[in-house]
C-alpha cells in the first residue's frame, strides 16, 4: 500500500478547504461610508423558526423606522443603518459561527441578538470573547447575566421576575380571601433554563410567603416531551389547588389536551408565558382556555395606558396588517434600544456606545413605561411583566400590575365547580 | 388503590399503540435480518400524513386510516426496489442496511421539514379532549379508540400470518429463505411484501401516536429505541410475545414515575434497552421463529 | 539503527511532519482572518473527533450511534474542573478524556460482545440514556443551562496550534493503530471474532483498548471543544445530532480507512459553510443521500472514490491495487466473509 497516496489526498483536501475557507474572508470588509452595519442572527428555520421570524419583523420594522427619519445621528453626521441578518438554524453551533463570521469577516459594527436562551447564551459568549456590543430581547434566562460579560445587554426581563408577578397577583387573591392558605401548588416546569428560572421564582415566593404557599409536586419534563399523562396523575392524586407550570406552545397544547381529558381543575391555572395564544385556543377549544393565567413581557394592551406602545401597535399594525405580540415588541425595541445608544454616544466607538448603555433610562413601550439596564442584575432589564388572564368572551385583558392593568382577574377558576 | 388502577389502565392503553409500532420493526427483522432504522422516519410519515388529510380534506383521521396504510405500504415497496433490495442478506447486511436506512431516515426527516416546517403539530378533533368512565377513571375517547383499533391489527396479522398462504410463506422464509425457494415461493416477492407490511404497520402506528402527542420531523426516534426493546424481549414475530413485552414496557414506563423524577423516567426505555440486550444477547434473535 | 518500529513507513512519517509544519505558518502564509482560523480549528476538531470514532466504527467494526455521550462527559468534566481549579487547561482536558474513557468502557466492554446491528442500537439507548441523565444532573453539567467558562482573551488563536498538535497525534495514532502489530489483530477480530480467539488473539482484551483510546480522544475533543467555545450544555453536548455527525463524517469519508474520516469531516463543514447561506435546512437530506449513495456504491466513501479515480488515471502500482482487493475485502463496512460465500439466511 502506497502510504503517501493517502497523504497526498488529505493534503490536498486541507489545502483546498484552506482556500476556499480563506476565500469569504477578503469579500466584505468596511462597508459602505455612512452605514453602520448591525449583525445579528435569527432562528429562521428549525425548532423557532416561527418566533424567529416574529422577530425579524421586529428588526425589520426599527430599521425601516430608523431609516424614514433619515438614520441615525452620530454628532453631526446622520448615518442609515443596515441589518446582516443571517439564519442560525435554532442551532447554537451555527449561532456562535455566524456570530464569529459577522464580528471578524463581516466586520459588523455591533451585534443584536438572537431568540432562544441557549442561542444567545453561546452567542453571547462568543461576542464577549471579541469584546462586541450585544444587545439581545431574546435571552431571558438570568444565568446569562450572571456571568459578568461587560458586552452583553438584555432587555428581556428573567423569568423569575415572570413567577414573581404571577405569584404577588395570586397573593392579593389569598389576602382578599378568594383562595385557601396555605395553598397547595403543583409546579411543572420544562428542563431549560428557562424553566428552571420559572421554578426557582415560584419556590422563592412560596418561601418567603411564610406558610402561604406549599410547593407539593415539583417536577421537571423533557422539552416537547409527549406523554404527560403518568406526570398529570401525578398532580391528581396530590389534590393541589394550583397548577402552575411552564412550558413552550406545543407541550402547553399537548399537556393541558392531557389535563382537560383526565378531568382536573385547579383553583389556579397557569403554564407560565403561554396562555393567551390563539392558536392554543384554537387547538383545545375556547372552553378549555378559560382562566388561564399567563405572563408575558408585553402586550399589545399596553397601548391603552402607554402612548409609546400605541403609537407602535398603531405604526405596527399599518405595515404588517396584523398586531404584534411580544415578540415583535422586544425585537423592536432591541433594535430602538442600541439606535439611541449610539444617539447618546454620539459616536460608533464601542466603549462610548457601551457606557451609555449602561447608563440608559430611556420611555419605552415595555410594562413600567422605561427601560434601563441595571447593572446589579448583570445588565438585564427587570421591567415588570404584565399579567393576563383569559376570560369566557374570548379576550385575555392585563390584570396586573395595577398601572397597566385594563380588566379584573377571576380566582378560583368558576369552571371547578368543586 | 385508584392511583394503582389508573397506573395500570394508562399502560395497557399504551401498550396497544406500542405493539403495533413494534411488530413493524420485529416483522421486517424476523424475515429480511435487517434492522429498519427508518422505521422512526415512517412513524412521522404516517403521523404527517393523516395530519395533511385533517388539515386539507378535513378527513377524520380515523377514517384515513387505509389510506395511510396503503401510502406506507408503497412507501415500503419503493424502499425495497431500489434501495434494500441491493444489500446482502444475512447477518454481514447488518450494519450496512443499518446505515443505509438510517440516511433515508435522515432524508424522510428533511423532506417533512421542507414541506411542513420544523413546528410541532397536533391533530386537533372535536373530540380530542373528550372523555369516557371506566372503571371509575376518566379516559380519553382517543386513546381507547387507539387501543381497540391496534388490538384489532394484531389479532388481523395473526390471522394473516396463520391463515393465508402469503403468511404461511412469510413465516416460512424466516425460518429458512433457501428451502422456501426449493418448494416454489417466490423469496424476493416475499421479502418485498414483509418489508412493505412492516412499513404500514410504522405508517399506523404514527397516526394513531398522532392522535395523541404533537409531533414534528424528529418524531419517531424514541418510538424506533421502544420497539427495539420491545421485539427483543418478545421474541420477533410471535403476536403474543410482542402484545406481552409491550405491556411490560408500559408499565415499567408508567410506573417508573412513582420511584423517579419525571424528567427521568424517559431515560427507563433506553436503560432498559441496553440491560436487554445486554443480558439476551443476539441470540435470541436467530432462534426464534415467526408462529 | 531501530529509532522506529518495523511497520512505520518513513515517507509517511515525513508526510506527517511535513503537512504538520505546513499547517503552523497556514495562518499567517495565506494571512487568514481569524473568522478562517476559528473555522480550521473547528474542523481539526472535528477530523479529530471522526478518526477516533473510526477506529470502533472502522477498525473494530462496531458502530456506534451514541459517541457523543463521551464527547459530552470529557467536556463537562474539564469544564468543571476549570471552573473550580487553576490548572492549565490541558491537564483539564486530559482529564475529562480519561473520564470519558472509563465510561467508554464501563458501557461498552458489556455490549461489545454484541455483533453489528445489535451493538449500534444499544449505542443509541447508552447515548440517548446519557443525555437525560447529564441533563437532569445540574451538579455536574449546569443542568439545561449549561456551564459558562472563563472568556481567556487570546486563547482561541492560541487553540488553534493545539488543534494542530492533537491533530497530528490522533493521525499518527490513527496510522498506528492500523499498522502494527496490534492493528493485524483488529483486522483479524473484524473479519472473523472466533477464529481470531482461536489463534491466540484475545478480542476483549483488544476491544477494550480501542474502546479506551476512542473514549479517551473523543473526551478530549470533548474538552477542546469546551475551552473552544467557552460555553457548554448538555443538549448540544449529549444530542443524538452530534453523535450521528460522527458517524456521518467517518463512512461519508471513508469508514476503516485511515485517513477517510478526515475528509469526511472536511467535507462536512465544507458543505456547512456554503448550505448555511443558501440551503440551510437540505444538509440532512444531503448527509442522508451521500450517505445511501456510499452504502450502495461505494463503501469506502470518499477514499475508495479517490482510489477509483486513481486506478483509473493509472496512478497506482498494481501490488498497490492487490493490497486494495484485500484492504476492501476487511477494510470497508460493506465486506465480510459471509458476503463472498454468497450470502444467504
Amino acid at each position: 500500500m502506497d502510504p503517501t497516496t493517502p497523504r497526498i489526498i488529505a493534503a490536498a483536501a486541507f489545502a483546498l478547504f484552506a482556500g476556499v475557507a480563506g476565500a469569504p474572508a477578503h469579500a466584505q470588509g468596511g462597508g459602505s461610508q455612512g452605514t453602520i452595519r448591525i449583525g445579528a442572527t435569527l432562528p429562521l428555520t428549525g425548532a423557532e423558526a416561527r418566533i424567529g421570524g416574529f422577530y425579524k419583523e421586529g428588526y425589520d420594522y426599527a430599521f425601516e423606522l430608523q431609516n424614514k427619519k433619515g438614520g441615525v445621528k452620530v454628532g453631526d453626521k446622520t448615518m442609515k443603518v443596515e441589518l446582516l441578518l443571517l439564519d442560525d438554524t435554532s442551532t447554537q453551533a451555527t449561532a456562535v459561527n455566524l456570530a464569529d463570521r459577522l464580528i471578524n469577516s463581516e466586520k459588523v459594527n455591533f451585534l443584536l441578538g438572537t431568540y432562544a436562551t441557549n442561542l444567545v447564551e453561546a452567542q453571547s459568549a462568543a461576542a464577549e470573547q471579541n469584546q462586541m456590543l450585544y444587545v439581545n430581547g431574546g435571552g431571558a434566562a438570568s444565568a446569562i447575566y450572571k456571568r459578568g460579560y461587560k458586552w452583553v445587554f438584555g432587555l428581556l426581563a428573567p423569568v423569575e421576575l415572570l413567577a414573581e408577578s404571577m405569584m404577588k397577583w395570586i397573593d392579593e387573591q389569598q389576602k382578599a380571601g378568594k383562595l385557601p392558605k396555605p395553598s397547595k401548588i403543583a409546579l411543572l416546569w420544562e428542563n431549560t433554563s428557562h424553566g428552571k428560572d420559572f421554578r426557582r421564582g415560584v419556590s422563592d415566593f412560596a418561601k418567603k410567603s411564610g406558610g402561604g404557599y406549599d410547593v407539593v409536586v415539583d417536577e421537571s419534563f423533557e422539552l416537547n416531551g409527549k406523554d404527560f399523562s403518568a406526570l398529570l396523575g401525578k398532580v391528581k392524586a396530590a389534590n393541589v389547588d394550583m397548577f402552575l407550570a411552564d412550558a413552550h406552545l406545543p407541550d402547553y397544547i399537548t399537556m393541558h389536551r392531557q389535563y382537560v381529558t383526565s378531568g382536573m381543575c385547579q383553583k389556579v391555572l397557569s403554564y407560565g408565558a403561554r396562555g393567551s395564544e390563539k392558536q392554543a385556543a384554537e387547538a383545545l377549544g375556547k372552553k378549555n382556555v378559560e382562566y388561564i393565567l399567563s405572563a408575558v413581557w408585553w402586550s399589545p394592551l399596553l397601548a391603552h395606558k402607554n402612548k409609546m406602545a400605541g403609537e407602535f401597535v398603531d405604526g405596527f399594525k399599518k405595515k404588517y396588517g396584523h398586531e404584534p405580540e411580544w415578540y415583535q415588541a422586544l425585537g423592536y425595541e432591541t433594535a430602538r434600544a442600541l439606535f439611541t445608544a449610539i444617539e447618546q454616544a454620539a459616536s460608533l466607538d464601542k466603549d462610548k456606545v457601551r457606557a451609555k448603555l449602561v447608563a440608559m433610562k430611556i420611555p419605552s413601550i415595555l410594562p413600567g413605561g422605561e427601560l434601563t439596564f441595571p447593572s446589579e442584575f448583570g445588565q438585564q432589564s427587570h421591567a415588570p411583566f404584565v399579567v393576563q388572564q383569559n376570560q369566557p368572551d374570548g379576550s385575555a385583558p392585563i390584570i396586573a400590575p395595577a398601572e397597566s392593568a385594563t380588566g379584573k382577574g377571576v380566582a378560583p377558576n368558576p369552571n371547578c365547580a368543586k | 388503590m385508584e392511583r394503582f388502577t389508573e397506573l395500570v389502565v394508562a399502560a395497557v392503553l399504551l401498550a396497544g399503540l406500542y405493539a403495533t409500532m413494534a411488530y413493524g420493526l420485529g416483522i421486517i427483522y424476523g424475515v429480511l435480518r435487517i434492522v429498519n432504522l427508518n422505521h422512526g422516519g415512517v412513524i412521522m410519515a404516517g403521523a404527517y400524513l393523516g395530519w395533511v388529510m385533517h388539515e386539507r380534506l378535513g378527513i377524520d383521521p380515523y377514517l384515513s386510516i387505509p389510506i395511510v396504510m396503503v401510502f406506507s405500504f408503497l412507501l415500503g415497496i419503493l424502499v425495497y426496489r431500489v434501495l434494500v433490495r441491493h444489500l446482502p442478506r444475512g447477518a454481514a447486511g447488518g450494519v450496512q442496511s443499518l446505515l443505509l436506512l438510517f440516511g433515508v431516515w435522515l432524508v424522510l426527516r428533511n423532506v417533512a421539514y421542507l414541506l411542513f416546517t420544523g413546528n410541532d403539530q397536533t391533530i386537533r378533533t372535536e373530540y380530542s379532549t373528550r372523555s369516557i368512565v371506566a372503571f371509575g377513571l376518566a379516559l380519553s375517547v382517543n386513546r381507547v379508540a387507539v387501543f381497540v383499533i391496534a388490538v384489532l391489527m394484531l389479532i388481523a396479522l395473526h390471522l394473516f400470518l396463520t391463515r393465508t398462504f402469503t403468511g404461511k410463506a412469510i413465516r416460512a422464509v424466516a425460518q429458512n429463505a433457501d428451502s422456501c425457494t426449493l418448494v416454489g415461493v417466490d423469496v424476493e416477492r416475499i421479502y418485498a411484501l414483509t418489508f412493505a407490511i412492516g412499513t404500514a404497520l410504522a405508517g399506523l402506528a404514527g397516526l394513531l401516536g398522532a392522535m395523541l402527542f404533537s409531533f414534528n420531523p424528529s418524531y419517531g426516534s424514541s418510538d424506533l429505541l421502544k420497539s427495539f426493546v420491545i421485539v427483543v424481549l418478545g421474541g420477533l414475530g410471535s403476536v403474543v410475545g410482542t402484545a406481552a413485552a409491550s405491556l411490560i414496557l408500559a408499565l415499567v414506563e408508567v410506573f417508573a414515575i412513582l420511584a423517579l423524577p419525571a424528567y427521568l423516567t424517559g431515560a427507563v426505555g433506553f436503560v432498559l434497552l441496553v440491560l436487554v440486550l445486554v443480558i439476551r444477547p443476539g441470540g435470541l434473535f436467530g432462534q426464534r421463529v415467526l408462529g | 539503527m531501530k529509532l522506529l518500529p518495523h511497520w512505520v513507513s518513513r515517507s509517511a512519517l515525513a508526510a506527517l511532519v511535513v503537512a504538520l509544519a505546513i499547517g503552523a505558518v497556514l495562518p499567517s502564509l495565506f494571512g487568514w482572518s481569524v473568522y478562517t482560523r476559528n473555522q480550521v480549528t473547528e474542523t481539526m476538531l472535528f477530523v479529530a473527533a471522526a478518526l477516533a470514532w473510526n477506529w470502533m466504527g472502522g477498525y473494530l467494526g462496531q458502530v456506534s450511534f451514541g459517541h457523543s455521550a463521551m464527547f459530552g462527559i470529557g467536556g463537562f468534566i474539564s469544564a468543571r474542573l476549570l471552573l473550580a481549579v487553576h490548572v492549565p487547561f490541558w491537564s483539564a482536558w486530559i482529564v475529562g478524556g480519561v473520564v470519558a474513557a472509563l465510561y467508554a468502557l464501563l458501557w461498552g466492554h458489556p455490549t461489545l460482545r454484541l455483533r453489528g446491528p445489535y451493538f449500534s442500537i444499544a449505542t443509541i439507548g447508552v447515548g440517548e440514556a446519557t443525555r437525560l441523565v447529564m441533563t437532569y444532573w445540574e451538579d455536574l453539567t449546569g443542568g439545561s443551562s449549561g456551564l459558562s467558562l472563563r472568556i481567556v482573551p487570546g486563547l482561541k488563536s492560541e487553540l488553534y496550534y493545539w488543534g494542530l498538535a492533537l491533530l497530528a497525534l490522533v493521525i499518527g495514532a490513527s496510522y498506528a493503530l492500523r499498522k502494527s502489530t496490534f492493528g493485524l489483530g483488529l483486522l483479524a477480530i473484524k473479519s472473523d471474532v472466533d477464529a481470531a480467539g482461536d489463534v491466540g488473539i484475545s478480542p476483549t482484551l483488544m476491544q477494550d483498548v480501542v474502546l479506551l483510546l476512542s473514549g479517551f480522544t473523543v473526551g478530549l475533543t470533548g474538552a477542546f471543544y469546551a475551552s473552544y467555545q467557552s460555553y457548554i450544555e448538555p443538549g448540544d453536548m449529549f444530542g443524538f445530532d452530534r453523535s450521528i455527525s460522527f458517524v456521518l463524517m467517518a463512512v461519508i469519508g471513508g469508514v476503516g480507512t485511515i485517513i477517510g474520516p478526515a475528509l469526511g469531516a472536511v467535507i462536512f463543514v465544507i458543505l456547512r459553510q456554503y448550505l448555511i447561506a443558501s440551503y440551510p435546512q437540505l444538509y440532512l437530506g444531503i448527509y442522508g443521500v451521500l450517505l445511501i449513495v456510499v452504502i450502495l456504491f461505494e463503501p469506502l466513501g470518499m477514499v475508495g472514490l479517490a482510489y477509483r479515480i486513481a486506478r483509473r488515471l493509472h496512478l497506482l502500482r498494481p501490488d498497490t491495487e492487490a493490497k486494495l482487493e484485500m484492504k476492501a475485502a476487511v477494510g470497508g463496512a460493506a465486506a465480510s466473509p459471509e458476503v463472498r460465500e454468497g450470502g444467504g439466511g
